[in-house]
């Protein structure tokens, strides 16, 4: 990774190929027995440090995201999975001490490169945070933000196909006006998915969207999940590993440190994991 | 047995500490009390002396409790029942009583001014904002309104106060520093500076507008809307700065008066209202709403007029207190059944207080020897009989000191807060500077109110050579004196929004500033205001800077202008709490604090009422 720039101009082919060779020298990642057909890597991840101040977060990451498909990132606590998951889109600049090293492109593009707005690429990738946090304002005006903020116009077409898409609409369709506030835990969080899916974004980021919410809640959250995957490319950070079971097509597993140990599809990662570490987490003997 | 009941029971060390702990509680209740009952026994010795209650008859207070106390305190009881109907009396009362304040305080001032500056100036300069909005609205592009409208607003500023006033002098004291350091260089001395000052007032006025405007817009996409902005800023910049101004005025001045005063306050009451109705109701509507308040205007004035009465202030109540009134009124009787009876609330007091004048009147009762008289609230000073105090100029020029100054303070605290809570970075030397600065603003607020007067003193008379003792200068300097108040606690209201909504609203792709003005704002208003409204409090008791920059004790007339030299309220208690008859010591002085207090609480409740709309 001494040139990053060449890296950003090389055709798609090439890349996979560079990445492979370099993830053999590193962990797990990607090889093996891979019988999945993945589709276009959305996003590339390679040899991505992050640091807060002298503290390193994140150590020589390397992660493909493939497009339309669930990747679950599982992890015990302050292993870095949440790091990794604001990388994505850059909310980790809001942080001063936080500075990130190596390579992490979206779509080919190195998205901290010096001409990338992060403001724009937000744009493309949207994101579900662990609290529901609705904005003290109504219902249609939440999922109306992202527009209004883009400057794209605002419709009830595109707020009520919104609310359709994360199975809000027969909910709340009557009281549109009223404050978001006075939603449930569970309707909040999927009125938090609406206003992410109303600008139409490439990917979904999903920061432990259902670990502040009851197990009705949590279960409509996961429905939907899986029902976005059809149209977004999905990451979602959880620390249940059932429910990234339930609903990942792919798996990444981090450990303490900031490390990446292995990242495969889900069913290998559950029921035959490369590495030990990660048999030992996922069959609880740490984390 | 025996040692259980031993350890259940108090032993005596344990009684003591519990004595101890009983003493300690009353000493703090005693320190909680001691400053509020010395507050009580002033307020209570004040008012006696203001009001002298025992010297009204038994008649009086029969009529007063009959026409005002009972049915107030029936309507009240009945309401504590009945939630909406509270908060129905609530709405109500505020657009009568809130609507009356506002109203009173422009018309009282607009008097002073003469209504036909500020009508030129309502039609030349908020025409720019709103043409701009109404451009946008209609063509459905909104992108350019934000900084247009900004920029009209500054543009507005730079107006408003004359580039005579607030730029030549800044433009002298540089041009002249220019000079002199020209004359230290021996060689460049001798080259002529071929500068004219007003050439180069407009070219300012003109050109920085003009290229702000065209270099937000430049980077936008569409050509010919991007083109027309820029166009409109500078021909009404132009326009502005080479006197539309003097151009309309004499035209304007043809007008009746109660035309001036109705223009000036009716456009921003009728075009708010034109707003929330076609929010509401749909554009239709909205226009005829408008349409409604300015034909109802028109009647009242024409009324008036055919009974030979002076429609000035009659237009203004219409426009300030009937238009809220009935808007608010009709919509409680349409929407909220539970709670329509609420709004006769306001009109159960106005009612009673009428009744009662009116048979006080008519059947001569004996009332109370009051020194808060119809002379002191509307006649100046003159005569050397304390019952001939007036202090009407003093009233007048509190309001505008004060109202101009939370104009000024406000937006220019508000936003050094969101500069130091929102843009400024925590590490770095931007960060180590924004934390001096922090540290700096909190000392400020400490810094005795005598030393912001030389402040006021050392700017506006010393370098700006203004006038002593101008409305405009006694603003500034409270103005800088309420500054750290508002920076600090803005800060505090801007840091209790969660980060939670921030993240969110970054997380959908909206910048700083959109981020900002959406979703911070909103929610810390409720608290900026708050710190606002105790700035205010401090700043209307204010003597001591007032003095210092030369403000009148009192004047014979109110100021004509911001401009203009005026006298305040607090200084004119002061000077009466000198004055060598003892009547005045005694009965103008708490007069005098009694209009001083009314007129800080209603500024507050206006305030607070404001603040309330936003929570």
């Amino acid at each position: 990774m001494s040139e990053p720039e060449q890296q950003t101009e090389t055709g798609s082919t090439d890349e996979q190929d560079e990445s492979a060779s370099l993830l053999d020298t590193h962990a797990t990642t990607d090889a093996g027995a891979n019988t999945r057909v993945h589709g276009d890597s959305v996003v590339e991840a390679r040899n991505l440090n992050v640091y807060y101040g002298d503290e390193q977060a994140l150590r020589d990451v390397h992660l493909d995201i493939y497009e339309q498909e669930v990747t679950a990132i599982i992890g015990p606590s302050g292993c870095g999975k949440s790091t990794f998951l604001r990388c994505l889109n850059r909310m980790n600049d809001l942080v001063d001490s936080a500075s990130v090293d190596g390579q992490l492109r979206f779509r080919g593009t190195d998205m901290y490169g010096d001409r990338v707005d992060p403001v724009a690429l937000r744009r493309q990738i949207g994101m579900v945070f662990q609290q529901p946090n609705p904005f003290p304002k109504s219902i249609y005006d939440n999922v109306a933000y992202g527009l209004r903020v883009q400057n794209e116009p605002v419709t009830d077409e595109i707020v009520e196909d919104a609310l359709r898409r994360a199975a809000l609409w027969e909910e709340v369709n009557d009281q549109l006006h009223t404050s978001a506030l006075e939603l449930s835990g569970g309707q909040q969080q999927r009125l938090c998915i609406a206003r992410a899916v109303a600008v139409d974004p490439d990917v979904l980021l999903m920061d432990e969207p259902a670990s502040a919410l009851d197990p009705i809640a949590t279960s409509k959250i996961e429905d939907l999940i899986e029902e976005l995957a059809s149209e977004y490319t999905v990451v979602i950070v959880t620390h249940n590993m059932q429910q990234a079971a339930r609903i990942s097509d792919r798996t990444a597993v981090f450990l303490t440190g900031g490390e990446l140990v292995e990242a495969d599809d889900t069913a290998t990662i559950f029921e035959d994991p490369d590495d030990e570490r990660v048999e030992d987490y996922i069959t609880g003997k740490f984390g | 047995m025996a040692t259980e009941s031993e350890t259940l029971h108090q032993s005596r060390r344990f009684r003591l500490s519990h004595i101890k702990g009983k003493l300690f509680e009353a000493v703090l209740v005693v320190a909680t009390l001691v400053g509020l009952v010395a507050l009580v026994m002033l307020f209570g010795f004040m008012f006696v002396d203001a009001v002298s209650p025992g010297s009204a008859s038994a008649e009086w207070y029969l009529l007063f409790f009959a026409t005002l106390v009972g049915p107030m305190s029936a309507f009240t009881l009945y309401s504590r029942r009945h939630p909406a109907v509270r908060g129905a009396n609530a709405r109500a009362s505020a657009a009568v009583f809130g609507g009356l304040a506002l109203s009173l305080a422009a018309f009282v001032v607009l008097r002073a001014m003469s209504p036909y500056g500020p009508l030129t100036y309502v039609i030349t300069v908020g025409g720019l904002p709103l043409s701009v909005v109404a451009y946008g609205r209609y063509t459905e592009e909104t992108y350019f309104i934000g900084p247009a409208v900004v920029l009209a607003t500054l543009l507005a500023i730079v107006w408003t106060l004359g580039s005579e006033v607030l730029l030549s002098p800044i433009l002298d004291a540089t041009f002249e520093l220019g000079v002199q350091l020209l004359g230290g260089l021996p060689v460049l001395g001798s080259v002529p500076v071929p500068v004219d000052r007003g050439h180069t007032v407009t070219a300012i006025a003109v050109g920085v507008p003009t290229l702000v405007a065209a270099s937000s817009l430049l980077r936008r996409r569409r050509s010919t809307d991007r083109l027309l902005v820029v166009l409109a800023v500078f021909a009404l910049s132009t326009a502005g700065t080479t006197g539309l101004n003097g151009l309309l005025r004499p035209y304007l001045e043809t007008v009746p008066a109660w035309m001036a005063y109705g223009g000036v306050i009716g456009t921003p009451v009728i075009g708010t209202l034109a707003l929330v109705v076609s929010r509401r109701r749909g554009l239709r509507s909205g226009v005829v709403a408008a349409g409604a308040a300015v034909v109802g205007t028109a009647l009242v004035a024409v009324v008036a007029l055919t009974l030979s009465v002076d429609p000035r202030l009659l237009v203004v109540l219409s426009l300030g207190v009937g238009v809220p009134t009935v808007y608010v009124v009709g919509r409680t009787v349409l929407t909220d059944r539970d709670g329509q009876v609420g709004v006769v609330g306001p009109f159960v007091i106005i009612g009673g207080i009428l009744l009662g004048a009116y048979i006080d009147q008519s059947l001569s009762v004996t009332g109370p020897d009051t020194w808060v008289t119809p002379t002191l609230l509307v006649e100046s000073w003159d005569g050397l009989f304390p019952t001939e105090a007036g202090a009407y100029p003093s009233t007048v020029g509190s309001v505008m000191i004060v109202g101009l100054m939370a104009l000024m303070a406000f937006p220019v605290g508000t936003g050094a807060a969101i500069y130091l809570e929102e843009y400024a970075p925590d590490s770095g030397w931007q960060g180590k500077l924004a934390g001096v600065i922090e540290l700096n603003i909190a000392n400020l607020a400490g810094v005795p109110s005598v030393v912001y007067g030389l402040l006021g003193l050392a700017l506006f008379q010393n370098v700006l050579d203004f006038a002593p003792g101008l409305v405009f200068s006694a603003s500034a300097t409270l103005g800088f004196l309420i500054l750290p108040i508002v920076i600090v606690s803005a800060q505090e209201a801007l840091r209790s929004v969660p980060d939670s909504l921030r993240e969110a609203s970054y997380g959908m792709g909206a910048s700083r500033w959109q981020t900002v003005r959406s979703v911070v704002l909103p929610e810390a208003v409720p608290g900026i205001l708050t710190g606002t409204i105790l700035a205010l409090g401090r700043a209307i008791g204010e003597t001591a800077p007032l003095i210092v920059i030369a403000v009148a004790t009192a004047t014979s007339s109110a100021p004509e202008g911001l401009f203009s030299s005026g006298a305040a309220l607090p200084l004119r208690l002061f000077s009466a709490s000198a004055n060598f008859d003892p009547a005045y010591r005694t009965g103008v002085v708490a007069a005098l604090a009694i209009v001083l207090l009314v007129l800080m609480l209603t500024m507050n409740a206006i305030a607070i009422i404001i603040r309330n709309r936003y929570q």
